[in-house]
């Protein structure tokens, strides 16, 4: 492999070397990538309710709300992780309420809660990581996946975002249910991960 | 008669997948120009800026992809060097061996299609699935992708069920919801028995060594979530300098390849799993290929490099509109492909030296790249090339008797006053095969030869 390595490398000097001059590194200016209609001075947390939900995520800011949606959804089994007593027990009302995510349980659980590691307010994303996430199935296999963003971890951008990027060996940006159009060119929602995105804001 | 490929290839395709691959694409194009200009006011300047930094992390290689293996070690990755395709398929296979793995989920990379990865896993006895829903249904058929990011543009929904239906995924429905649970579910058992998940990447970050992948299945997040071992291929000028580059090139790359401002799941890695978490890799690899990509960086179409796999220059270009991806007889279609694939075809450059001809220049494809790749002047560099290799032609009229004529002023009289017959004869019934496509659908004007010389001399005697 050390050879392969050497080999390559010596190849991109080569082909570099004869370049007279090579292009400097650009300068980024702020808010380059910025949209036009963002406003810098805009409330985060609406402006993210605003952006997720033009993307396909419902926002819930009320626990009570976001149960009865999975109610209404006729979800059974529900995995609620750690201590978050107040929605096990909105969700045993009309649910299985499990805490760890397993694997053997990928049919069953039609529903789960994970916490999240931010959002970005410009996409309408929500920002998993392995940190704040117990379980990359959990949030990705389910139907519903609620994700608890905290009010305080909004970003207002994508750049903001990328400055702030956790030390995480995996982060991942969620911006509405998983979707294909890959056939005819028709939108489809839940190809492998969820079909319905949700997030709880706390 | 001789013509061009691409053009034969156009004339016998099926009129229903013209019109899908067409339409289709003219939707995509749409879609890109609403979005990008209804969001930046000047979205030609984000393009030059994001041009200028692939033209600067490809200049800068050297430096970046050491930065890269550097970070990506630190982080606990394995990485990986391969400069021919058997090489990259090489240390595929050795990875999976020693890892003991048998079984493998593959999310969508082009560079897997380049080194022809899955026929190679086949003949060492692995199971490779595609899981990207267009790619799966590719590998069952055993077709090829006809588009960058929609590789199944040239099918419709009763093709697919009727390939679902040979495989045993259910009887035939072409509803494309139940195509997709169909899939869904399908895939669901690949994932969970898989031991490891093969990626792409789309940008590499060197300061954070982060790979960036981008789907909106959210196949490729399936891919890391239940297998214990992931290994990217990655093609070396996928290098950019820092984390902070991607706020330019991930705003570009949604809205350009298919409208949208992210794609679903975007997802950074620059290691195994956090250790203690039920699931995700428990190793990573990180495969960097070559496979050609020194030598054009080497050559002066260099800028085709910055390419970041949109597909937007597909999409807008009336000849891939016409003709669909596998008239390009390669990996990569439409513009950019017409200059990559006969670069990275080596030595077998000849064989593709016609799809640099396979456009009328119109540059549409540049007014789109969202890193601003000069397309029609690399397309002109390599026809020069293919000139001078003397590569067939085919569509050229031979343009011996011209050169005659118009290096000999006293030849150029008389053929200027000569052709005025041309007037007389009716062009499209004489037997003149190089010239008879034109004439087909053209006509020319009256012929008035010798009045620019008339006119010239008029101006000077004045």
């Amino acid at each position: 492999m050390s050879t392969a390595r050497e080999n390559i490398f010596s190849s991109i000097r080569s082909a570099l070397a004869p370049l007279p001059s090579r292009t400097p590194r650009p300068e980024i200016p702020p808010g380059a990538a910025e949209p036009c209609w963002l406003d810098r001075s805009a409330d985060k947390m609406a402006l993210f309710v605003q952006r997720a939900e033009a993307t396909g995520t419902r926002c819930f800011t009320d626990p009570s709300a976001c149960a009865d949606w999975l109610r209404t959804q006729n979800v059974s089994k529900v995995c609620v992780p750690g201590p978050l007593e107040r929605l096990k027990s909105l969700c045993g009302a009309f649910a299985e309420v499990v805490d760890t995510y397993r694997r053997a349980d990928v049919d069953d659980i039609d529903a789960a809660f994970t916490p999240a590691a931010g959002a970005i307010a410009e996409s309408g994303s929500i920002i998993l990581s392995d940190e704040s996430t117990p379980d990359r199935l959990a949030a990705l296999a389910p139907w519903h996946h609620i994700a608890l963003v905290s009010r305080s971890e909004i970003h207002l951008t994508i750049a903001d975002a990328l400055a702030a990027h956790p030390d995480d060996p995996n982060v991942i940006w969620v911006t509405g249910p998983s979707k294909t159009a890959d056939v005819e060119g028709i939108l489809i929602q839940g190809v492998h991960g969820p079909g319905a995105q949700a997030c709880l804001i706390v | 008669m001789p013509e061009q490929k691409v053009e034969l290839f156009a004339r016998r395709l099926d009129p229903g997948v013209q019109k899908a691959v067409h339409d289709n694409s003219a939707a995509g194009t749409l879609k890109r120009y609403s979005i990008l200009g209804g969001d930046y006011d000047t979205p030609d300047e984000l393009r030059r800026l994001a041009g200028q930094i692939r033209q600067h992390s490809i200049e800068h290689l050297d430096t970046y992809l050491e930065q890269a293996e550097k970070s990506l070690h630190r982080h606990g990755a394995h990485v990986h060097f391969a400069v021919t395709a058997e090489d990259a398929c090489q240390a595929v296979s050795g990875i999976l061996e020693r890892a003991g793995a048998r079984k493998v989920v593959k999310s969508k990379s082009m560079i897997s299609e380049e080194i022809h990865l899955n026929d190679h896993l086949a003949t060492r006895g692995i199971e490779s699935v595609e899981t990207d829903l267009g790619e799966y249904i590719i590998q069952i058929d055993g077709d090829h992708p006809s588009h960058i990011v929609k590789p199944i543009i040239h099918k419709n929904r009763r093709d697919i069920a009727r390939s679902f239906e040979r495989e045993g995924l259910g009887d035939y429905n072409d509803d494309p919801e139940t195509i997709t649970r169909r899939a869904r579910s399908f895939m669901r058992r690949k994932y969970l028995e898989a031991d490891a998940g093969i990626t792409g990447a789309n940008f590499v970050s060197a300061e954070s060594g982060r790979l960036v992948l981008v789907t909106n299945e959210g196949n490729s997040r399936f891919c890391l979530a239940a297998p214990r071992v992931h290994i990217a291929l990655v093609g070396i000028e996928k290098v950019i300098p820092s984390d902070a580059d991607l706020a330019v090139l991930l705003n570009l790359l949604g809205r350009s390849a298919t409208g949208q401002q992210l794609t679903v799941y975007t997802e950074f890695i620059n290691g195994p799993a956090l250790t203690g978490r039920p699931s995700g890799p428990r190793e990573m690899h990180v495969i960097f290929v070559d496979n050609r990509r020194s030598e054009i960086l080497a050559s002066d179409c260099r800028e085709i490099l910055r390419c970041i796999r949109c597909g937007a220059c597909l999409n807008v270009c009336p000849v891939y509109r016409q003709a669909s991806g596998h008239a390009y007889r390669s990996v990569y279609p439409g513009p950019v492909g017409a200059v990559l694939s006969p670069l990275l075809a080596g030595k077998k450059f000849k064989e593709l030296a016609d799809l640099p001809k396979a456009s009328s220049l119109c540059g549409a494809c540049n007014e789109v790249c969202p890193v601003d790749i000069p397309i029609p002047d690399l397309l002109l560099k390599l026809r020069n090339r293919g000139h001078e290799e003397h590569a067939p032609s085919p569509g050229t009229p031979p343009m011996g008797a011209f050169a005659m004529l118009a290096s000999s002023p006293l030849l150029w009289r008389a053929a200027m006053q000569g052709s005025r017959a041309m007037n007389l004869v009716p062009l499209d019934k004489l037997p003149l095969p190089y010239l008879q496509p034109w004439l087909k659908t053209r006509t020319l004007p009256e012929w008035r030869g010798g009045s620019f010389r008339r006119w010239m001399k008029s101006r000077h005697s004045r």
